[in-house]
Parts: C-alpha cells; sequence; structure tokens
C-alpha cells in the first residue's frame, strides 16, 4: 500500500488523544463520570429518581427539625398539666375533710382556681408562634376566658344595626361555647343580613352547639349583642364582618372559671417519610374539654370547695383524678410520635447516605480509576506526539540535501 | 540508422523526460490541494524501423498524462459522507439541546423537586405566609423551567429550518457548476482522453453535495447524473434542476422539486438530512413529551387545588394556567396567582388545616396520564435526549473515522506521495541527462565526420 500522506492520520491521532485526555481531565476535576446525559443516558434517568428521593430525604428532616421541638413543647405543657392536676388531687383532698373550716375551704378553693388558670396557661402554649393546642387554629390562643355578653362595635343610638342590616358575603362570625365545648361558625353569603345572623344562632341552639338561651339580638344601643342570658356558661365571640366591626366582651359579664375552646378539632399530619405520615397537634379541646373534661372537673372542685359539701367535695376531686388519667391516656400517642421521630431522623440520615453512595455509583467516578486514567491519557498523548514529531517531518528530500 | 535518426530518438527522450518531469512538478506542487488525483506520464515505445533483417527501435513517445482513479471508493466517500454530514447536523443540535435537560441546577425536575418541597415544608406551618410565599415563587420557577426548555426546543427548530433554505442554496450552486462541467468532462472522453482537472473539479464538487444531502451518481455519455434519494434529477447532461426551499402550512421550510412536488422526506443523508431529521422528528418528539408532561402535571395540581380550601375558605383555585391541548403547553404555563392564600392547603375551609396538601403532594407518586409519575416521564425524557445525543455522537465519530481509512486507502491510490515524487524527479532528471549526452554524443560524431570532410578536401 502506498502511503502518501500520514498528516490526516496523525492529526485524527492527536485530536483522539487530546479528547481522551481532556475526558480523563474533566472525570478527575469533576469526581463524576457522567457530566452530560449523553455519557451515560440511563444512569443519568436514573439520577432523576434518586435526586427526588434525595430531595425528598431532606425534606422529611427538615419537617422533622421543624415539629419536633413544638411537639416536644406541647408534650412539656402536657406534663406541667398533669402535675397541675396532681396538686388540684391534693388540694381537693384536704379540702374534703370534715373538719375543715369554710375559710380555709375558701382558701383551697382560690388555690384551685390557681391551678386552672396555671392549666389554661399551659393550654395556650405557644411554640415559634404556634398555639400547639388550637387544633389547626394555631395562630391565636385557644383558649379564651368567656363572657356571658359579646356587642358589636357598629351600631350607635343614632343609627342602629337592624335585622335587615347587609352582611359582607364570605364574612366569619363565631360563637365558641364554654359550656357546651363547641363553637358555631358563620359565614355569610351574598344576601345575608343580621335576621340571617339570628336565625343561625337559633338553629345552633336547637342543635346543642349552643347553649340554651343563646341570644344574638340588637339591643338598645343599636349594636348587636349576642348573650348567653346565664351566670354561669359564657361565650366567646369574633367576627370578621365589616358590617358589625369587631365583637368585644361586654364590661363585668365576664364568667367566673368560664373558658371557650376558640381552636378547632382538626389534627394535620405532616408526612416524614415515603410511607410515614405523623399527626402534629393535640387539639386543646380534646384533651381537655372531651372525654373527662379536665378544665370542667377543675371547675366543679373549686364550685365543690366554695359552696359544697365533703361529699361533694369528694367527688370532684374524683372528677379531677379522671382528668388525670384521661389526659396521660391523651399523651400516650404524642410520646409515641415523637418517638418515631427521633428513630425515623436516625433512618433518614442513613437514608441520605444510602442515596448519595447510590448516586456515586450512577455518574461519580472512582478517583484511583480516574487518576490512573488520566496518568494512561497524558501518556498516551505524549506518545502521539512524540510519534508525530519524529513521523512528520521525514521525507526523502531530507536525505537528498 | 542514421545520426539523424539517432539525433531524432534523443530528442523523443529528452521530450519523455521533460513530459515526466512536468508530471512530476504538477503533482508535487498539487500534493495538498484537496481533491487532486496524481498523474502519471504515458510513455509508450515508438515503432520500430525494420530494414530487411534488421530490426531497430525507435525511441519513446509520450502519449499523454493519466489521472489515477478509483471510482468505487470514491463513491464510498461520498455514501460516507452523507451519513457523516447527517450524523453531524444532528449531534450539532441534540448537544445544544443537552444542557437543558441536566438533572442539575433550574432544570424542570429540580424546580419541580423544589415545588414539591415548598408544599411539604408549608404542611408544617399551612397558615404561614413566607411558607406559602416559597409555594409560589416554586411554582413560578417550574414553569419559567418549562418555558424555557420549550424556548431552547422551538429556538433550535428556528435554526434548523433557516438551515434548510442554507443548504437548498448551497446544493442548487453546486448542482450548477456539476452540470457546467458535464459537457467538457463528456467531450474529452469521447475523444478516449483523460478528465485530469475537469474530472477532480467534478469529483470534488460531488464530494461536497454528498456533505449536504443524500445523492446518487451514475456516469452517462452526457456526463454524470445526480439524482437525490427519491430519484429526483439535480443534474442530467448540461442541465441542472434547483430545488426550491418554500415555507409550508407548518411555518417550516419545505423542499419543493422543480415540478413543484414536495420532496421533503427524501432527504435522510447530509446536512439536509440531519437537519430534516432533527427539525421535523427528533424536536417535535421532544417537544410533545415536553408539553404532555407540563399539561398533564398543571392538570393535576389544579384538580388537587379543586379539592381543597384556599386561607380564605373559599374552593381552591386553579394553582397554574396552562392550555386546554397539550400542544403549546410547556411554552405558555404560566401561575394562575401571586396571591399566597390561594394555595388550597386546607381540606375543611379552616385556614390552619393542612388536609389538601397531602393532595397536592400526592402528585409527585401519583400517574398522569400518560400512565407515568411526573418523575418517570421527565427520566424518560433525560433518557431520550441522552441515548439520541449519544447515538449521533456515536454516528459521528464511526463516520469519521471510516471515512479516514477510505481517504487513506483512495489516498494510496491517487495521492501523492512527496517520496516517490522525489524518486521521480531523480529518475527523470538522469533519464533527460542521458537523452542530452547522447544529443552531445551525435553533436561530436557530426563534428567528427564534418572534419573528416574538411580534412579530405584539404
Amino acid at each position: 500500500m502506498r502511503v502518501t500522506n500520514m498528516i490526516p492520520d496523525v492529526q485524527y491521532a492527536m485530536q483522539q488523544s487530546q479528547q481522551n485526555l481532556s475526558t480523563a481531565e474533566l472525570q478527575v476535576s469533576t469526581g463524576l463520570r457522567v457530566n452530560q446525559l449523553s455519557d451515560d443516558p440511563a444512569a443519568s434517568a436514573n439520577m432523576v429518581s434518586s435526586l427526588a428521593s434525595s430531595a425528598n430525604v431532606d425534606q422529611y428532616t427538615s419537617n422533622i427539625t421543624y415539629l419536633l421541638p413544638q411537639m416536644q413543647t406541647a408534650d412539656s405543657a402536657i406534663s406541667s398539666i398533669v402535675t397541675s392536676l396532681n396538686s388540684a388531687i391534693t388540694l381537693g383532698t384536704s379540702g374534703a375533710s370534715s373538719t375543715l373550716l369554710t375559710a380555709n375551704k375558701q382558701s383551697i378553693a382560690s388555690q384551685v382556681q390557681s391551678v386552672l388558670s396555671n392549666v389554661i396557661s399551659l393550654a395556650n402554649t405557644s411554640s415559634s408562634g404556634v398555639y400547639v393546642f388550637g387544633g389547626s387554629a394555631t395562630s391565636t390562643p385557644p383558649f379564651v376566658a368567656a363572657s356571658e355578653t359579646y356587642t358589636s362595635a357598629q351600631g350607635s343610638a343614632g343609627t342602629p344595626l337592624t335585622t335587615a342590616t347587609a352582611l359582607n358575603a364570605g364574612s366569619v362570625t363565631t360563637i365558641s361555647d364554654a359550656t357546651t365545648g363547641q363553637t358555631m361558625t358563620y359565614k355569610a353569603v351574598a344576601g345575608d343580613t343580621i335576621a340571617t345572623l339570628q336565625a343561625a344562632v337559633s338553629s345552633a341552639v336547637s342543635a346543642g352547639t349552643l347553649s340554651a338561651g343563646t341570644t344574638a339580638a340588637i339591643n338598645a344601643n343599636g349594636q348587636l349583642s349576642i348573650s348567653t342570658n346565664s351566670s354561669t356558661a359564657g361565650i366567646v365571640v369574633s367576627s370578621n364582618d365589616a358590617a358589625l366591626g369587631s365583637m368585644t366582651a361586654a364590661s363585668g359579664s365576664a364568667v367566673a372559671n368560664a373558658y371557650a375552646y376558640v381552636g378547632n378539632s382538626s389534627v394535620n399530619t405532616v408526612q416524614v417519610g415515603d410511607s410515614m405520615n405523623v399527626a402534629t397537634n393535640l387539639p386543646g379541646n380534646q384533651l381537655l374539654t372531651s372525654g373527662a373534661n379536665v378544665i370542667g372537673s377543675l371547675t366543679g372542685l373549686i364550685s365543690a370547695l366554695q359552696s359544697g359539701t365533703t361529699d361533694e367535695i369528694g367527688s370532684a376531686t374524683t372528677a379531677v383524678s379522671a382528668a388525670l388519667t384521661y389526659v396521660g391516656q391523651q399523651r400516650v400517642p404524642l410520646d409515641s410520635t415523637i418517638n418515631e421521630m427521633n428513630s425515623q431522623e436516625s433512618y433518614l440520615s442513613q437514608e441520605k447516605i444510602t442515596l448519595t453512595t447510590q448516586q456515586t455509583a450512577l455518574v461519580g467516578v472512582n478517583l484511583t480509576t480516574a487518576a490512573t486514567n488520566l496518568s494512561q491519557a497524558e501518556l498516551d498523548n505524549n506518545a502521539v506526539l512524540a510519534a508525530a514529531a519524529k513521523a512528520l517531518p521525514q521525507t526523502l528530500l531530507d536525505y537528498l540535501k | 540508422m542514421s545520426l539523424s535518426a539517432s539525433l531524432s530518438i534523443a530528442v523523443q527522450s529528452l521530450n519523455a523526460a521533460d513530459g515526466a518531469l512536468q508530471a512530476t512538478n504538477n503533482n508535487i506542487a498539487n500534493a495538498n490541494t484537496p481533491g487532486y488525483t496524481r498523474k502519471v506520464v504515458v510513455l509508450q515505445e515508438a515503432p520500430s524501423t525494420t530494414e530487411g533483417n534488421l530490426s531497430a527501435g525507435n525511441g519513446v513517445d509520450l502519449t499523454g498524462y493519466q489521472s489515477v482513479r478509483d471510482e468505487l471508493l470514491q463513491t464510498q466517500i461520498n455514501q460516507e459522507t452523507q451519513a457523516q454530514g447527517s450524523a453531524n447536523a444532528q449531534l450539532s443540535s441534540l448537544q445544544q439541546i443537552e444542557p437543558t435537560f441536566t438533572t442539575s441546577t433550574q432544570d424542570i425536575w429540580t424546580e419541580m423537586s423544589a415545588l414539591f418541597s415548598s408544599i411539604s415544608t408549608l404542611s408544617t406551618d399551612p397558615a404561614s405566609s413566607s411558607s406559602r410565599q416559597a409555594v409560589l415563587a416554586s411554582g413560578q420557577d417550574l414553569a419559567t423551567a418549562f418555558n424555557q426548555a420549550s424556548n431552547t426546543l422551538t429556538s433550535q427548530q428556528a435554526g434548523l429550518n433557516t438551515q434548510v433554505t442554507q443548504d437548498v442554496g448551497q446544493i442548487n450552486q453546486l448542482t450548477k457548476q456539476i452540470a457546467a462541467l458535464n459537457p467538457q468532462l463528456a467531450a474529452l472522453k469521447a475523444n478516449g482522453q483523460d478528465g485530469g482537472t475537469l474530472q477532480d473539479q467534478q469529483d470534488e464538487l460531488v464530494l461536497k453535495l454528498s456533505a449536504l444531502t443524500n445523492v446518487s451518481v451514475t456516469q452517462t455519455q452526457d456526463g454524470e447524473t445526480v439524482t437525490t434519494g427519491n430519484g429526483t434529477a439535480l443534474v442530467a447532461g448540461s442541465q441542472s434542476f434547483a430545488l426550491q426551499a418554500e415555507a409550508g402550512s407548518d411555518g417550516m421550510q419545505h423542499v419543493l422539486d422543480q415540478s413543484g412536488n414536495d420532496i421533503t422526506s427524501s432527504f435522510t443523508g447530509g446536512d439536509l438530512g440531519g437537519t430534516i431529521q432533527t427539525r421535523d422528528t427528533t424536536i417535535p418528539g421532544l417537544l410533545n413529551q415536553l408539553d404532555t408532561l407540563a399539561n398533564q402535571f398543571a392538570t393535576a395540581i389544579n384538580a388537587a387545588q379543586a379539592t381543597g380550601y384556599d386561607q380564605n375558605g373559599d374552593a381552591g383555585q386553579n394553582l397554574f394556567t396552562v392550555s386546554s391541548t397539550v400542544a403549546g403547553s410547556a411554552a405558555s404555563i404560566t401561575m394562575a396567582t401571586t396571591d399566597p392564600t390561594a394555595i388550597a392547603a386546607s381540606s375543611d375551609g379552616t385556614s390552619g388545616s393542612n388536609g389538601n396538601l397531602a393532595n397536592l403532594s400526592a402528585v409527585q407518586t401519583n400517574t398522569l396520564a400518560s400512565g407515568q409519575t411526573p418523575g418517570d416521564a421527565y427520566a424518560s425524557l433525560v433518557y431520550q435526549v441522552g441515548s439520541l445525543t449519544s447515538s449521533a455522537n456515536a454516528e459521528s465519530t464511526a463516520t469519521t473515522a471510516s471515512l479516514l481509512q477510505l481517504n487513506d486507502q483512495l489516498s494510496s491510490v491517487s495521492g501523492v506521495s512527496i517520496d516517490e515524487e522525489s524518486a521521480n524527479l531523480i529518475t527523470y532528471q538522469q533519464a533527460y541527462e542521458a537523452a542530452a549526452r547522447v544529443v552531445s554524443t551525435i553533436q561530436s560524431l557530426f563534428t567528427v565526420t564534418m572534419s573528416m570532410g574538411t580534412a579530405a578536401a584539404e
């Protein structure tokens, strides 16, 4: 075979050699075998799901990091409530003595009132601005001192509200009843008036959501007045309807030892694993006003100490003991969730390592191999250049000079 | 044999050596000229003279020059050049598309993943306005990623569309030049002469044409006939038939033959073939997958929104605005709202509920209408882009290596070897010197003969 011109072959060999060198350098500098999709399309496609898993693991870890302190705060608050209830039981037991003077019982009643106030304060515990016992209503304290009557800011003797006063569509008015432990939520639609709201209140009374006797009426000052008409039951009213203005408790209408739950019963769940969701909150009404009713039992003990017989004080103390047991039961799932989240955090940490290893196997390069490849590529390139330097200048003309 | 006859043979030798030196000189001069085919001098022994029983040689005749060709190799090179042109055109486009579908930063999947992360963060505090704002920002980033990916593909398609027009223009120029050479070559061949330089020029033009499109070349008595892949004549004798690039109803440039027939799909090789393949098949396929993903993803998110309530307690509205048809979805997808309260996190109408965020998150793992999860759909797109680029790269590399080998083979036949020509130079120089010596010798003999005459006269 005649060999006429070696330049194209030498150029091709140099290009190939330099390409190999460039690839080897890139792999060493990036630590990656796959620097573009075409380097390994299948590995690139598999990276999509692997990266998604990594992002999810990071997010689950972040969720746990955010939620764990909040749940530990809730657990700590419940622990304090348990302590408070034990204190109330001790006070109730001492108050149930038949030899105790009335003045002493009144004193003990005051101490139980302090316990109740402390329990309410614990029930309104917040963590990073989140009220942990408000259900999904986390931005305001869930337990509010109740009053007999709330009146609207709007309306006056000169320009009174009337039953025909239109409400703003979309506005929400809530009435939380301390006695029933329930909340009536009224959302106005187009065409609604105060008369419509009044009808809604009547319906809620009929349904048992609100205590009997709860009414909504225009008072002598031309304001909307929502009232329980009872000295022992109380309500908390709120509204964002501009036609009514803010609802405030009428002066002097506060009901002693009555607290309405203005949170809700919603339990939010958050994903902390591909197949693991955890309940992140314990609604305050479930913890303190349902079942053995912590607040009710403490209120009953106060009443018994103030005016009851020894037997009645004993019974009231027994009720507080039952409430204590109930709170302990409610705490179990919360503690269990905290433990699960701690375990999950450890698992996710390990899973992150596993995924990183998987990704390295998919697109990464063994640095020892990469360094060896680079060394070999440099050697090859030098050899090609040396061969070209040797071969290209040699022609017959050199020997004919 | 007379001295005059000997002188005549010597002069023929001088001519032959001179002609051979000229061929060698020309070969050396064109050693690096693309398409040049080495020439060899054709020498023939002159008819001998017979006188009685004596037969005497009459020297050498220079009958012409001959190009050293291998038509089969040339044809193979043309075919491989067509394959290389197509592969390179596809590779060039795909390499520009490839970075859009990486799995590192600001690509669709990274942004989609960020959206789901932000939804998950919101689930820990559904009333948080900053978390809600983060969901909107992630959604906007995702929409932008879809827009940019679509824009990259359509921009690339528009660039290829322009390339079609340019390729057609170049093809028309080349076919015109090839046709112009046909009559001259036909005349030379009719006289039994070698095509020489003209044939070199025509072969080079056909090679350039092969880099642009797939053509077939057949030899006729009128010269070379050049046709496209579907048999449409581009060159016949001295006539060339120009192609036309004309905008079709789809907005793309279509290639029409001289009769106005659309022959776009018949171009499979060369730059034009690769360009049309990428413009009309590869990119539309990728765009369709991208549009399908954008459309079905947006529809799924909007459906999840509709099952919940926003922060005001109203039924969830669309989060994304996307066209009702799949086509163009990736280009047109936008956020339907800039209001953070519009995210339908709540499942019961209360502002603190996160019940519906599970439905939004589930879009990540649920199958879309296509039967794939969003991740699988994107992975499929990633694989396809990577695979297409890898295949085009492999094809380009293979054809380059193959062409190198074929060119080596052709060069071994037709190429100029400087070493060989140097040796020839010495050979023909010596032949010339020897012939000149013969002339000198005969001159001496003539002088002696003439002296003999003068001496006798004295």
